[in-house]
């Protein structure tokens, strides 16, 4: 085609979608709500990984990190730092916070970070009142609580509180740091001066101990050639990590892992919602087509062929689909300033929306290729238009056209969209699942409705004349019974599985507090306390049921002598047992909710000799075997052992759990402290802040708070992922509406013959009605099945938890959804209840 | 020619045989159902013939393929039907400029404008189909048809849906077109007094022709 010739067209398509966009809006709202959930989704994502790339620095601290872990950074190596660069030094422990003025009084469990005057070396702290920062450093003992310990604690400025065994003034409140991550992601947190760290015992595991020393060269253009100087400085020493501004803030990627996730996820029921509405897209083109048969067949009278006449109608698609994208791209940079709030608040980040050509070209991409796959035979459809039909006046209803070019083009698209979709995805796999599982579920409710309409025709029952209208409804040749079970099967199945999985996980979780968890952990017990721990505890409630265990930090650096980080990738789930010294224990007998899978427990004949538990799953994640090798660094001094067994460790279960376990015989002569869960019978009896009087270094994390946190975040994230699915029950609602004026015309004549035989409205109602009942149970039938497996899938393969029939959420779901369509469905058929006569029977 | 339908279960149209003169005026009469609107559809390119050829000048358009057949059409040939097929989101003048914008002839517009000025609807330009009576609908339907100045006019009971004034003065307006033009004319049509105003009379029954005079 010619430049001319399109530019022709273009005007032609242009010309008719002005003047009856009208007629296809619900393909208009469909593909506006299915690309905006697709344009939000790369609009926060992008703008996520901007802020997260342009505040990298800020993110770290500096241009630089020297991370020193639990030690303090060598002075002369620091020195010598400071002379090419500015260097702040961070010291970053979790401690408890307990006031002594209130009443009650009350604890918390906080990881603090003591900061010297140079801090921050980019980003800003945002806190109250004015001055408070720098007066942390001027002013013994002054210490700034985040909002949460200010309201929980029910603080005021200038009150005292107790950190350990000593008194600190809250001069003030932070709100915003800018350099966060790990435990200051969704924790509590604190800002206190650097001379704090000199009347604290922060010398135990529980206090998590880290000093970082941030680094900001004062000539940025040299940094390449300061950066060698640097990791010259510390050539030598392998116990210290250098950290760059792009590796930067580990609980902000963790984030980001986890906003991926939850991402893939939403863009995979946006293209649920676009193949859905690509049901009704095919179906009311189809529709706009035959109301534009005359004129089509005019336009072929007069010598313009099919070819040109199909380019003008996708044209008009291709039109209409780049205002789409356009809106949708736009209104969802409205939706990043409530994210903003809702992610960002208290990770400091600041999400902006900025304009991506390539996120809008993706959008634009998805949509047209949606819209070509079911506009194929829909467009084809014209080649049956006949110019000689103008003059009989008799237009044949059009029908999908299908040839083998066409069904090999739409196959081709379609793996061009799930591909482009499984390549975005984290976790490619998991997507392609997802379309195999949508497309094998569209293909059993398309063959459930032809079932059903083939049941039907039996006429098997002797029914009133309700009934009858109904079942003639769903038989006739253009019923809409395929498109409302297809398009609300589809929407029901993604609904129902997502409830399923989200109340059976709030059941599970919920549960798991008063059954499995214990009621605290006690970090931090000093070998020569352990005696006194248990007494306490026991005075305070002799029910307790206390466990208590030995503890060591431990470092895995070889694997069979070899160092793991070398081949093990931060992507490996178990990276965490690598990425820095793990607490390791040991008992002398299996625990008993620790299952041994493969190998045999401790070998007593060879005491002196380091015998390693591991993980199963970490076994597996890192290619283990047992009688591989593994050498821990404990105290600075690297022990080699033997796997001797793998343990089926399951963490969820909040006990104490430890992915290594080492032989008693020979690690108890190592230095060590002691970890401890206690579950009360009757939990007033013990007192925090009377406790820590007494063990003021030992870190007290209460597992109801922990849990309640993690609840009310879940809670958040489920009603969030259910009212984003609804979107699909809703662009199925849609494609059944305007399935529903499609028939208008024939409905319309339906009506009116029952009009002239004397029927009434409410038979006429009552036919829709039982016209939807019979389409409805046969939905959920299928939906209920369907989302069953799938969520039963999720919920004992993947989080391993129970899994049991939620029957009111079933209720509340299914006649929600239900008693929507039935509305819907009435409210869209009364307007053909009453035709006007007069026009009807002069063919006007 | 043949033309046979349904697989040649249905002789429509047996051994017809005629030739149009240039500027000839020949009407098609016949009984319903004789055949006369298969024969226009098929001189039109609109349907294939079973069997025999068809030729327009030299071209024997019974062996062109749909867009051969569209191409011939849109230049030289124009066609009226009965219920005039205005496309109905399309102003009268829209209509009409159809035909010469997809010939990319220039002005189109103006040319429009002209021939629906000399069919009397200068006052209509801007109107959809809806907001004209049937024998304005009609004379932009006529307009439509012969905007390209067309070598021939396929006429399908052009005056059919129209009452007596209207259809006087369409058939003048066509046949004085026709006229200025040196167009030919096949038309379709129950009227004898329309029929009269043509040249040559075939009368067709059964699917043949009975009387060519």
């Amino acid at each position: 085609m010619k430049i001319n010739d399109l530019s022709l067209y273009s005007k032609y398509a242009f010309r008719d979608l002005i003047r009856s966009y009208s007629k296809i809006l619900s393909i208009i709202i469909t593909l506006l709500i299915s690309l905006f959930i697709l344009s939000t989704i790369l609009t926060i994502e992008d703008s996520l990984e901007n802020e997260l790339n342009e505040n990298s620095k800020v993110l770290l601290g500096g241009d630089l990190e020297i991370d020193y872990n639990k030690r303090e950074g060598d002075s002369n190596l620091i020195k010598q730092i400071e002379n090419i660069s500015t260097v702040s030094q961070v010291v970053e422990f979790s401690t408890m916070i307990s006031t002594i003025e209130k009443k009650p009084n009350k604890t918390s469990f906080t990881r603090i970070k003591a900061i010297d005057q140079n801090y921050p070396l980019y980003g800003d702290v945002i806190f109250e009142p004015v001055g408070s920062l720098k007066k942390l450093n001027e002013i013994d003992n002054t210490i700034l609580v985040n909002e949460n310990i200010f309201k929980n604690l029910n603080l005021k400025i200038n009150d005292i509180v107790k950190v350990q065994n000593k008194k600190f003034k809250v001069i003030g409140v932070v709100k915003v740091l800018p350099d966060i991550g790990g435990a200051f992601v969704f924790g509590d947190f604190a800002l206190t001066g650097k001379k704090t760290l000199d009347k604290l015992e922060l010398n135990t595991l529980g206090s998590f101990l880290n000093y970082e020393y941030k680094i900001k060269f004062d000539d940025y253009k040299n940094k390449d050639k300061k950066i060698n100087e640097i990791k010259k400085i510390f050539k030598n020493n392998d116990k210290v990590k250098i950290r760059y501004p792009e590796n930067s803030a580990g609980g902000i990627k963790r984030i980001k892992r986890i906003i991926d996730n939850f991402s893939q996820f939403l863009s995979l029921v946006s293209i649920s919602a676009m193949l859905i509405a690509g049901i009704g897209i095919a179906n009311t083109l189809l529709s706009f087509i035959n109301q534009k048969n005359s004129s089509i067949a005019v336009q072929k009278a007069i010598g313009i062929n099919s070819g040109n006449i199909k380019t003008i109608y996708y044209l008009q698609l291709l039109i209409s689909l780049i205002f789409i994208s356009l809106v949708a791209y736009g209104l969802s940079f409205f939706l990043v300033p409530v994210v903003d709030k809702y992610i960002s608040d208290g990770l400091g980040l600041n999400i902006e929306a900025s304009f991506s050509l390539t996120n809008l070209f993706i959008v634009f991409v998805v949509g047209l290729l949606v819209i070509i796959i079911f506009s194929i035979p829909t467009v084809n459809s014209i080649d049956q238009i006949k110019a000689s039909s103008l003059f009989r006046n008799v237009f044949q209803s059009l029908q999908f056209k299908y040839s083998k070019l066409s069904i090999s083009l739409s196959l081709l698209l379609l793996t061009i969209l799930v591909s482009l979709f499984a390549s975005r995805s984290s976790i490619p796999t998991y997507s392609l699942i997802y379309f195999a599982s949508f497309f094998i579920c569209l293909a059993v409710f398309f063959y459930v409705s032809r079932f059903i309409i083939l049941l039907l025709r039996k006429n098997l029952l002797n029914l009133g004349i309700s009934s009858k209208i109904a079942i003639k409804n769903i038989t006739q040749s253009k019923s809409i019974t395929p498109i409302t079970v297809m398009s609300l099967g589809l929407g029901m199945t993604l609904l129902l599985t997502l409830a399923f999985v989200g109340s059976n996980f709030k059941r599970e979780i919920a549960k798991s507090i008063p059954e499995i968890a214990p009621d605290y952990f006690f970090l931090g017990i000093q070998n020569n306390q352990k005696n006194l721990f248990k007494k306490i505890i026991i005075d305070a409630d002799k029910e307790a049921i206390m466990e208590i265990v030995p503890m060591v930090s431990a470092g895995l650096v070889k694997i069979n002598g070899i160092d793991p980080n070398t081949y093990i990738s931060n992507s490996n789930d178990s990276y965490w047992v690598i990425m820095n010294d793990r607490r390791v224990s040991w008992v002398n007998t299996i625990p008993k909710d620790n299952p041994i899978l493969e190998g045999s427990w401790w070998d007593t004949s060879k005491p002196n000799k380091l015998q390693i538990s591991l993980d199963s799953k970490v076994a597996k994640d890192f290619g283990v075997n047992i009688g591989d090798k593994f050498t821990l660094r404990i105290y600075g001094r690297e022990i080699e052992g033997e796997v001797v067994n793998f343990r089926l460790v399951n963490y969820q279960d909040l006990s104490i759990n430890f992915a290594m376990l080492l032989n008693p015989q020979f690690a108890e002569n190592i230095p060590h402290e002691y970890l401890s869960t206690i579950k009360f019978k009757n939990i007033k009896s013990f007192n925090e802040v009377n406790f820590l009087d007494k063990f003021p270094s030992v870190s007290i994390i209460k597992i109801s708070d922990y849990l309640s946190k993690v609840t009310d975040v879940l809670n958040k994230v489920f009603i969030a992922v259910s009212i984003i699915s609804a979107v699909t029950v809703i662009i199925g609602l849609v494609v059944i509406s305007s399935a529903i004026i499609v028939q208008g015309k024939i409905k319309i004549f339906q009506n009116l013959v029952f009009k002239i035989l004397g029927f009434s409205k409410k038979e006429i109602i009552m036919s829709s009605i039982i016209e939807f009942i019979i389409s409805f149970l046969s939905i959920i039938f299928f939906s209920t099945i369907f989302s069953v497996l799938a969520s039963k899938f999720i919920i004992e393969n993947i989080f391993q938890l129970k899994w049991l029939f939620e029957i009111n959420m079933f209720f509340y779901v299914t006649i929600g959804v239900g008693v929507a369509t039935l509305a819907l469905i009435i409210i869209t058929n009364f307007r053909y209840l009453s035709p006007k006569v007069y026009p009807l029977v002069r063919n006007e | 020619m043949n033309y046979t339908i349904d697989n040649n279960s249905i002789n429509i149209l047996k051994n017809i045989s005629f030739e149009v003169d240039y500027k000839e005026t020949i009407s098609i009469v016949g009984e319903s159902g004789s055949g006369k609107t298969s024969l226009i559809m098929l001189i039109g390119g609109l349907e294939k013939i079973s069997a025999g050829n068809i030729f327009f000048k030299d071209s024997e358009i019974s062996n062109m393929t749909e867009d051969e057949i569209s191409e011939i059409r849109r230049k030289n040939i124009g066609i009226v039907f009965q219920s005039f097929y205005l496309i109905p989101n399309y102003t009268a003048l829209e209509n009409v400029s159809l035909s010469l914008e997809i010939n990319k002839l220039d002005n189109a517009t103006q040319k429009a404008k002209e021939i629906l000025d000399r069919f009397g609807l200068s006052n209509r330009f801007n109107n959809l189909p809806s907001q004209l009576s049937g024998g304005e609908q009609q004379r932009v339907a006529i307009a439509r048809s012969v905007v390209m100045k067309p070598e021939l006019i396929l006429a399908d009971e052009p005056t059919g849906n129209l009452d007596s004034e209207n259809t006087e003065n369409i058939s003048s307006l066509l046949f004085n077109y026709i006229k200025d033009e040196n167009a030919s004319l096949i038309m379709v049509t129950h009227d004898n007094n329309l029929a009269n105003l043509t040249k040559r009379k075939i009368t067709i029954k059964d699917g043949v022709i009975s009387e060519n005079q």
